[in-house]
């Protein structure tokens, strides 16, 4: 299987959907990459030769898309950031809960994780 | 919806006069406000808030992060309550 951008490994996909697994990368800027290398969207992953990856790596640094660790450092960074200078998010996202003022009395199970029962557990 | 970008960040006009005094001179003295709902600007860096949470008010410290937050993300106006936890 083709490697794009070190650890990537998209599968025997067509193009436009395999390049959606590297992070970073959606259908919108999947479809920007194809139609500006002049790639085929229709050809498999695993057709990929040797210069075509290296026609689309070159292609997403020219487009300046933050991928993969730079994007996670780059989220984590913001992260650290609210954190740090003790704001409302940054303690929502210590806390483990929803940042954006959703609800909490019921769901939010996303951010909370599994239920955990209170007392339920004794008999 | 985020603010119109046209009409520029939001500060209380009574806050706003306060800070540019307080800048003026070298009193390091908190600034009572209760207007949560201002801005920060970067004319606030450095200075000395107690900015209200509905009961007392909050002493908040602004540094150059803070810039584009809003006065009242520093002071909470809730408690956080949980169940449990260690004894």
């Amino acid at each position: 299987m083709p490697r794009i951008l070190g650890v990537d490994i998209p599968n025997n996909k067509k193009l436009a959907y395999s390049l959606r697994y590297i992070f970073g990368i959606g259908p919108k800027r999947a479809d920007i990459i194809l139609e500006q290398t002049g790639l085929d969207p229709d050809m498999r992953a695993k057709e990929l030769d040797e210069e075509q990856i290296n026609v689309i790596m070159s292609k997403i640094s020219e487009l300046n898309y933050l991928v993969e660790g730079d994007l996670r450092r780059d989220y984590a960074a913001n992260m650290k950031r609210l954190q740090a200078i003790n704001c409302y998010r940054g303690l929502r996202h210590r806390r483990g809960l929803p940042v954006r003022g959703q609800r909490t009395k019921t769901n939010a199970r996303t951010r909370k994780g599994k239920t955990a029962s209170v007392g339920g557990l004794r008999k | 919806m985020a603010r119109s970008a046209k009409k520029g960040y939001f500060i209380d006009p009574s806050l706003e006069d306060k800070v540019m005094v307080a800048k003026g001179n070298d009193d390091r003295k908190p600034i009572q406000t209760w207007s949560r709902r201002s801005t920060i600007t970067p004319d606030f860096v450095g200075l000395n808030f107690a900015v209200h949470n509905g009961k007392t008010f909050i002493p908040v410290y602004v540094t150059e992060n803070m810039v584009g937050h809003k006065l009242g993300e520093f002071s909470q106006s809730r408690m956080f309550k949980a169940h449990g936890g260690s004894k």
